[in-house]
Formats: C-alpha cells, structure tokens, sequence
C-alpha cells in the first residue's frame, strides 16, 4: 500500500491507497473542495454566498450544492444544533475566518435564514455560512469516490482525524485526547468512516469554532457513520446534546467520548469491552 | 468482524502507553523519501544539490520577513533541470509543533510559484517531548524508508483536528528564502 499526506483544508490529509495514479486524483478532488469551500478564499463559492447572496441568488458548484444540502438536512433533523450559519457567526466574532472586503458583518444567527433551491442560494439577511464542521468529512468522502473511480480496491483517507476506509480490510483507528494527543482508545472501522471533534483553545488547533459551545464534561467526542460527511455533522451535533446524538444516527451509528478526566466514555456501545 | 462486534474498540492500557512514551515516540509515518518526492513532484527531471548554510545575517533577514525565526542551518535546495534548463526548486524543510516535526518537501516552479507540497515525514508524540532538542537530535541525518505495510506499520489516528499552520508558516519563510538568496541565483 502507498501512502501520501499533503497539507489541504487546513490540515493535513493522509491518502493509504493501492495505485500510485490514483492518489493524484484524490488530492485534486480534495483540493477541489477546499477551493469551494474556504472561507479564507474570497473567491469560492462559500465566500461568494457570505458576500452577496442576502443580495442576490447565488448559482454555485454541484458539489457546494450538495454540502449545503446535507448540512441543511442535519440542521433540521438535529434542531439546529448542528448551525452553519450560528457557527459561521461566532467564527467571525472569534476571528477564525476573515470578512472580505466587501463581505457585511454576519446578523444572521440561524440555519432558517439560509435557503438552497437547486444550485441556487439565497441568505434572508446577511450571514456568514461556516462548513467548516462538515466539509472535512465532504472531502474525504468524494476522495473515496475518487480512489473508487480510479480503480482502488482498497484505501483509506484521513483528513485531520476524519476517516474513511473502503475495501474489505478492517482498519485500526486511534483516539488520542485532543491536548495532549495521548492515546485513549482503539478502534476498529471497516467500509465506513469515523470523525472526531473536540475542544481545543483558540490557536492550537481547528475544532472549537464550529461546535457551537463549550460542552463542559467532554474534550473530545467520536463518531462511525457510513460516510465521514455525516460522522462529521454527528460530532457536533453528539457535542450539543450529548447522548441523544443516538437518536439522529440511524444503522451503523456509534460514539464515545474522552471526558475532561481523560476517561473513554461510550455513548451507544453496550457491547463495548471496558478492559 | 461484525461492524457492531463485542470489540469495536479497546482501551489502551496506561501501563503500555507509559512504556512506549519513554522509548519511542506515539507514532512516525514515512510517507516518501527524497528521491521518490523529487521523482514525483518533477518527473523524469534531474536535480542539481545546492545546499544552503545560511549567514547569521541571512538568518536575521529571513527570520525578521518572514516572522518566522525557528529553522535548519543549512536548507536542503535542489536546482532541477530538464533539457538543459532550469524548471524549477526542489526544497527539502522541517517544522516542528508542539506534538509534531514534521519533514516536508516543496516544488518552486522557477519564478518562485509554490507548484506543490508534499509531507515526506510526520512524527507526532504527547507530552511535549518534540519540543526537546535531544529528541530532536536523534533524527538528524536519519534514512528514509518510503513504503509501508498494511496492519503493521499504518497508523490511523484521529482526535480534534490538528491545524497545518506549522507546515503553512514554513512554506512562507522559503518563499522569503527563494525571493533573497535563490531569485536571482
């Protein structure tokens, strides 16, 4: 197996594949969502939606279509615990990501102001769209359609601690605390993909801007879900409400999380071994 | 396995973490060595070795542009030629974090464009050792090895999202590098 790592998306993604021509394609379809995606970018369709769309409908990419789409969905499903737009909102505050210059101050404060129609998108106000939480687990996922297109039969993609694997190897993940990078915990993923968040102070690294909220009796919390894009939103979503995270999740969904006191707690795992 | 098996995941003991602390650090990942970086990031090309040992006035310079003042004495800088042209710059640099160094590899096309970036080596460990320079120094002049196996040697590792700031910071100071000592060389 050969194995590349490239710093895209702000961190640093690691592609384990088969065939060395297919992980060229894997990082442009990475660098593609990046390109999309930033909001560092004043150009990309993220950026153009924070400028002008309170203005005017904004036409963007297929695939920004579709993150939007899927972040939406978990919006609603999760009652806005999981908030692009909230998110967006406190990154600017915080100063995680910049206004442009011609981009206004975000007055918007919820997921409701947004609206997709096709490719089309429209604020009711102005507001800064963050897909920050979400567009990690995006990427790798279209990196595994890309390895899959390409031929792989096997591969695995992790972007920042977003994973997916695909083929019939099961593969070994482990989970580190987010300060000190201490292993806690092992786990085993097969063809699905598992995200974690957690909180870091402001400077150390990516992860507290998007999750809404101090959540005061976990660090870090771990989600496997059939694809990353959706481990991703669950981590946030697990990050607001806790346990009942279960609830949003559907087949194949499980969580644990790393408490302040540097316990591995399971969320859904009764069948869990402990020792 | 059953995707919902009894052993979906396991605790790693604290005994073995603490054993493995003092010996190795938590987890190294090669991912190509120089050669296969230089054939990869410029194929079929050749690569002239020009390697660079800065002045203390350079150093000053380069650190006082950039803002960026940790780095190597000498930087690893490769002319490449193809049919007896210059095409581009291959620069071989290292960065450090708080829980990682990490070994990387940038293509400077011949005006000083960033045409890519490749991560050669990243070694991550907890507790703040990187930050020691006797942990530092055991890997200078280290070999590298450039395939992996699947199972063995993999390391898949996830926790909240480390940033590539470091490795961003370092791509600066070369740019500065290149516009002050390799531009008009």
């Amino acid at each position: 197996m050969l194995r590349r790592c490239r710093p895209l998306l702000g961190t640093f993604v690691e592609v384990t594949a088969d065939r060395e021509d297919a992980i060229e394609r894997v990082f442009d379809a990475v660098a593609q969502v990046h390109r999309l995606m930033s909001a560092h970018e004043p150009e990309s369709d993220l950026s153009r939606i924070n400028r002008f769309a309170h203005l005017q409908p904004v036409q963007v990419h297929p695939e920004t279509a579709s993150l939007l789409e899927r972040a939406l969905f978990w919006a609603r499903e999760s009652g806005g615990a999981f908030d692009p737009v909230r998110a967006g909102k406190a990154a600017v505050e915080h100063g995680f990501i910049p206004l442009h210059a011609d981009q206004p101050g975000p007055a918007a404060t919820s997921w409701r102001c947004l609206k997709l129609q096709g490719r089309s998108v429209r604020l009711d106000m102005s507001g800064c769209v963050d897909l920050g939480g979400i567009a990690k687990g995006f990427a790798v996922d279209r990196a595994v359609v890309a390895l899959r297109s390409a031929g792989c039969e096997r591969g695995l993609v992790n972007a920042g601690g977003d994973i997916r694997g695909f083929g019939p190897e099961v593969w070994p993940v482990r989970i580190v605390e987010p300060m000190s990078r201490r292993p806690v915990a092992q786990v085993r993923i097969a063809d699905e993909a598992m995200a974690t968040s957690g909180g870091l102070p402001a400077g150390e690294g990516l992860g507290f801007d998007h999750l809404g909220g101090p959540n005061d009796w976990w660090t870090s919390v771990s989600v496997v879900a059939p694809t990353a894009c959706d481990a991703d939103a669950l981590t946030k979503i697990a990050w607001m409400r806790g346990n009942a995270v279960l609830s949003f999740g559907g087949p194949g969904v499980r969580a644990l999380a790393v408490t302040r006191g540097g316990e591995v707690e399971s969320i859904n795992a009764p069948e869990m071994a402990l020792a | 396995m059953s995707k919902a098996g009894a052993d979906w995941f396991t605790l790693i003991p604290v005994a073995a973490v603490a054993v493995a602390a003092a010996a190795v650090p938590a987890s190294a990942t090669v991912y190509l060595d120089i050669q296969a970086a230089q054939q990869t990031m410029f194929p079929g090309a050749s690569f002239v070795a020009h390697p660079l040992t800065f002045t203390p006035e350079q150093r000053k310079a380069i650190a006082k542009a950039s803002g960026v003042g940790i780095f190597e004495k000498t930087q690893r800088i490769w002319e490449v030629r193809s049919g007896g042209a210059r095409t581009g710059w291959f620069i071989v640099d290292r960065v450090l974090g708080k829980h990682e160094m990490i070994t990387y590899a940038v293509a400077l096309s011949p005006d000083g464009t960033v045409k890519s970036v490749e991560i050669l080596e990243y070694r991550e460990t907890y507790g703040g050792e990187i930050r020691n320079p006797a942990w530092r120094r055991q890997f200078v002049g280290k070999r590298f090895g450039s395939s992996v196996q699947l199972g063995k040697d993999i390391k898949n590792i996830s926790g909240a999202t480390l940033s590539s700031r470091h490795v961003t910071d370092g791509i600066r100071r070369l740019l500065i590098t290149y516009q002050l000592l390799l531009r008009n060389a």
